[in-house]
């Protein structure tokens, strides 16, 4: 228990002790109003005065120090009595981009990425999340961000956009301009600038960990300005990994060329993974891998925590103004 | 600026007009007439002479009452005793101060003795000193007696003890005197009782005493004696009023049977404007008394 404001408690003790002196200075008109009495003993004397003025002085105590009491604890709460504690803050520094290819074959994985991340959400703690989709450009839907609620909402709608409801096509206008579709250097690049720049001053790592989920088929019509190699290179040097999720990896064979291996190569280039999406691990899989990001979950420097606690005090005010109260009531002439 | 005299005065002519004229002086006459056997001659009767004194025979010839007149054989002496301690400059059950109302009692007593060709002393004093002031006849005299029991009334005096008063009487004054006492309301204890009755053997003695205030009443007080205040509601609280009332029933009755055993006639005046009245009917009862 420490007090924030102690300079007013010597204050408050030299008011208390001014304010003391003038009520308890003798009051020589004290008896200008009131009229003189002789044999005033014989009323002062009687057993039933006596134990009347006894009473009344037993109030008077009990209004004294509830007042005492009322006083100090007030003076006690204007202090402002803190708890000091210092707790080392577990931080889940994570940021993880969603990049989802919204080309029309995508939008089933899509959805299924959207939900997972719409349920994960609700247990983050710390972790930021953006929002990014891209066809043949891309729009930042939402950045990273740590308002939850409002990143659940963004990936509900995101989700009902790519379940094709009613009147939420909205949800893709921009993404496409006509240069071709699923440009996914182009895309990928443009969730790396989701990122914000610098990195901590003495490890050279960025303060926090990152990763992309990547959500594409990998198959590119028309011509990107950026080619994913070069994606994963930027991905690599800005130390962000990127998991790739491929729902469509089983229609093409395993040759180096082909889309899958190609998005696998890119995908483990910048350090991170590759899965199909349609078999049944690739939900557990991606947190599995996003959990081991984690490992740079950084514990916070010790911070000291100020926090007020006026309880004691203010009950303690609260209770001594009751007894006042009642002392005042049985005082009243 | 009026003198303490004229005030007397003043209210002895109101009560005049209320009762017949005179007839304070039939009363006083009555009750502190020296009497001799030598006849002196016959006046008009006033209500409030003695019955005694009426002349039948001179009435039957006159045909209204007539009284005989003694010559005085000397002239009395009336004693004024007063209380001058600070209890006197408290305040009594009218509201007034006490002093006003023993002045006002001193006043009537002793103006109807000078009417009557009485000389008036004075002896007054409290619990530190008691003073005397000869008897001498006179306006000038009443008025420098009045004053002086006016100015030593004090909330700066001594505490009262009218006891030192009547032992200084007892000491000093020799012969047979009419006493008159002012004093508050008294408590009865056996020491006064000896007193009084020791007095009462040489002197007659009419008694007055002026009520106190009623504490337990509304209002606020301190003591004079040691300017505590009182805490008015607790005074005031039904329990302590009722048992403030026992005791001062309790306690007039003391002082009451004190003075009826010692032989002395008591009155008791509440504020200066019965002092006439209730001097009055002093006189009339211990007239009656004889």
């Amino acid at each position: 228990m420490e007090l924030i404001f102690w300079g007013l408690i010597p204050l408050a003790a030299i008011a208390a002790a001014v304010a003391g002196r003038l009520a308890l200075r003798p009051d020589r008109k004290a008896n200008a109003r009131r009229r003189p009495a002789a044999h005033t003993d014989r009323l002062t004397m009687l057993p039933e005065y006596q134990a009347a003025l006894r009473r009344h002085r037993r109030w008077l105590v009990a209004a004294a120090i509830a007042c005492a009491s009322l006083l100090t604890s007030t003076v006690l709460a204007a202090a402002r009595p803190v708890e000091v504690t210092t707790i080392r803050p577990e931080q889940h520094n994570r940021d993880i981009v969603l990049c989802l290819d919204v080309s029309g074959s995508m939008s089933s994985a899509d959805a299924a990425v959207v939900d997972v991340f719409a349920r994960l959400a609700e247990d983050f703690q710390g972790e930021r999340i953006g929002l990014t989709i891209f066809d043949s450009t891309a729009i930042q839907v939402f950045p990273l961000t740590d308002d939850y609620s409002y990143a659940q909402e963004q990936l509900k709608l995101a989700r009902d956009a790519f379940d094709g409801k009613p009147g939420t096509s909205g949800f893709l206008d921009g993404t496409w301009s006509g240069r071709g579709s699923s440009l996914i250097g182009d895309g990928v690049a443009s969730c790396l600038n989701s990122f914000p720049p610098g990195t901590d001053q003495e490890t050279g790592n960025p303060p926090r960990s990152r990763s992309v989920v990547l959500a594409t088929d990998n198959l590119v019509s028309g011509k990107p300005i950026m080619t994913l190699q070069e994606a994963a290179g930027i991905a690599k040097n800005r130390a962000v990994r990127v998991y790739a999720l491929n729902p469509g990896d089983l229609d093409y064979g395993t040759g180096a060329d082909q889309p899958g291996a190609q998005l696998r190569e890119a995908a483990e280039y910048s350090g991170g993974a590759y899965y199909a999406l349609d078999s049944p691990e690739a939900v557990s899989g991606i947190l599995t891998a996003v959990q081991e990001t984690e490992a740079t979950a950084l514990q916070g420097a010790a911070r000291a925590v100020v926090s007020d606690r006026p309880d004691l005090p203010l009950g303690l005010a609260l209770f001594s103004g009751l007894a006042l109260a009642a002392a005042y009531r049985r005082l009243r002439p | 600026m009026t003198t303490l005299l004229q005030r007397v005065k003043s209210k002895m002519a109101i009560f005049a007009h209320r009762k017949a004229r005179g007839v304070l002086d039939g009363e006083y006459g009555s009750v502190f007439r020296g009497r001799s056997l030598d006849f002196d001659d016959l006046r008009a009767y006033i209500p409030g002479d003695e019955v005694r004194d009426i002349d039948w025979k001179a009435t039957a010839r006159h045909g209204s009452p007539l009284i005989k007149r003694y010559v005085a054989v000397r002239r009395q002496t009336v004693l004024l005793i007063a209380d001058t301690g600070r209890n006197m400059a408290a305040v009594a059950r009218s509201g007034e101060t006490k002093k006003d109302i023993v002045v006002m009692a001193l006043g009537v007593m002793g103006y109807l003795a000078h009417r009557h060709g009485d000389v008036v002393g004075l002896v007054s004093g409290d619990s530190a000193g008691t003073g005397s002031v000869p008897a001498k006849g006179g306006e000038g005299h009443l008025e420098r007696l009045l004053r002086r029991v006016h100015s030593s009334t004090s909330g700066d005096a001594a505490g009262s003890r009218i006891q030192e008063q009547l032992e200084h009487v007892a000491r000093t004054v020799k012969g047979r005197h009419l006493l008159f006492v002012v004093a508050d309301e008294i408590a009865a204890d056996p020491e006064m009782g000896r007193l009084l009755r020791r007095l009462r053997a040489q002197h007659e003695i009419l008694w007055l005493t002026v009520r106190d205030a009623e504490l337990a009443a509304a209002g606020d007080w301190y003591s004079v004696d040691d300017s505590s205040s009182l805490v008015s509601h607790l005074a005031q609280s039904p329990a302590v009023a009722a048992a403030y009332g026992r005791a001062a029933v309790e306690r007039d009755a003391g002082r009451e049977n004190m003075l009826r055993q010692a032989g002395i006639t008591e009155g008791s005046v509440a504020g200066s404007h019965d002092v006439v009245t209730a001097l009055f009917a002093l006189l009339e009862r211990h007239r009656r008394a004889g």
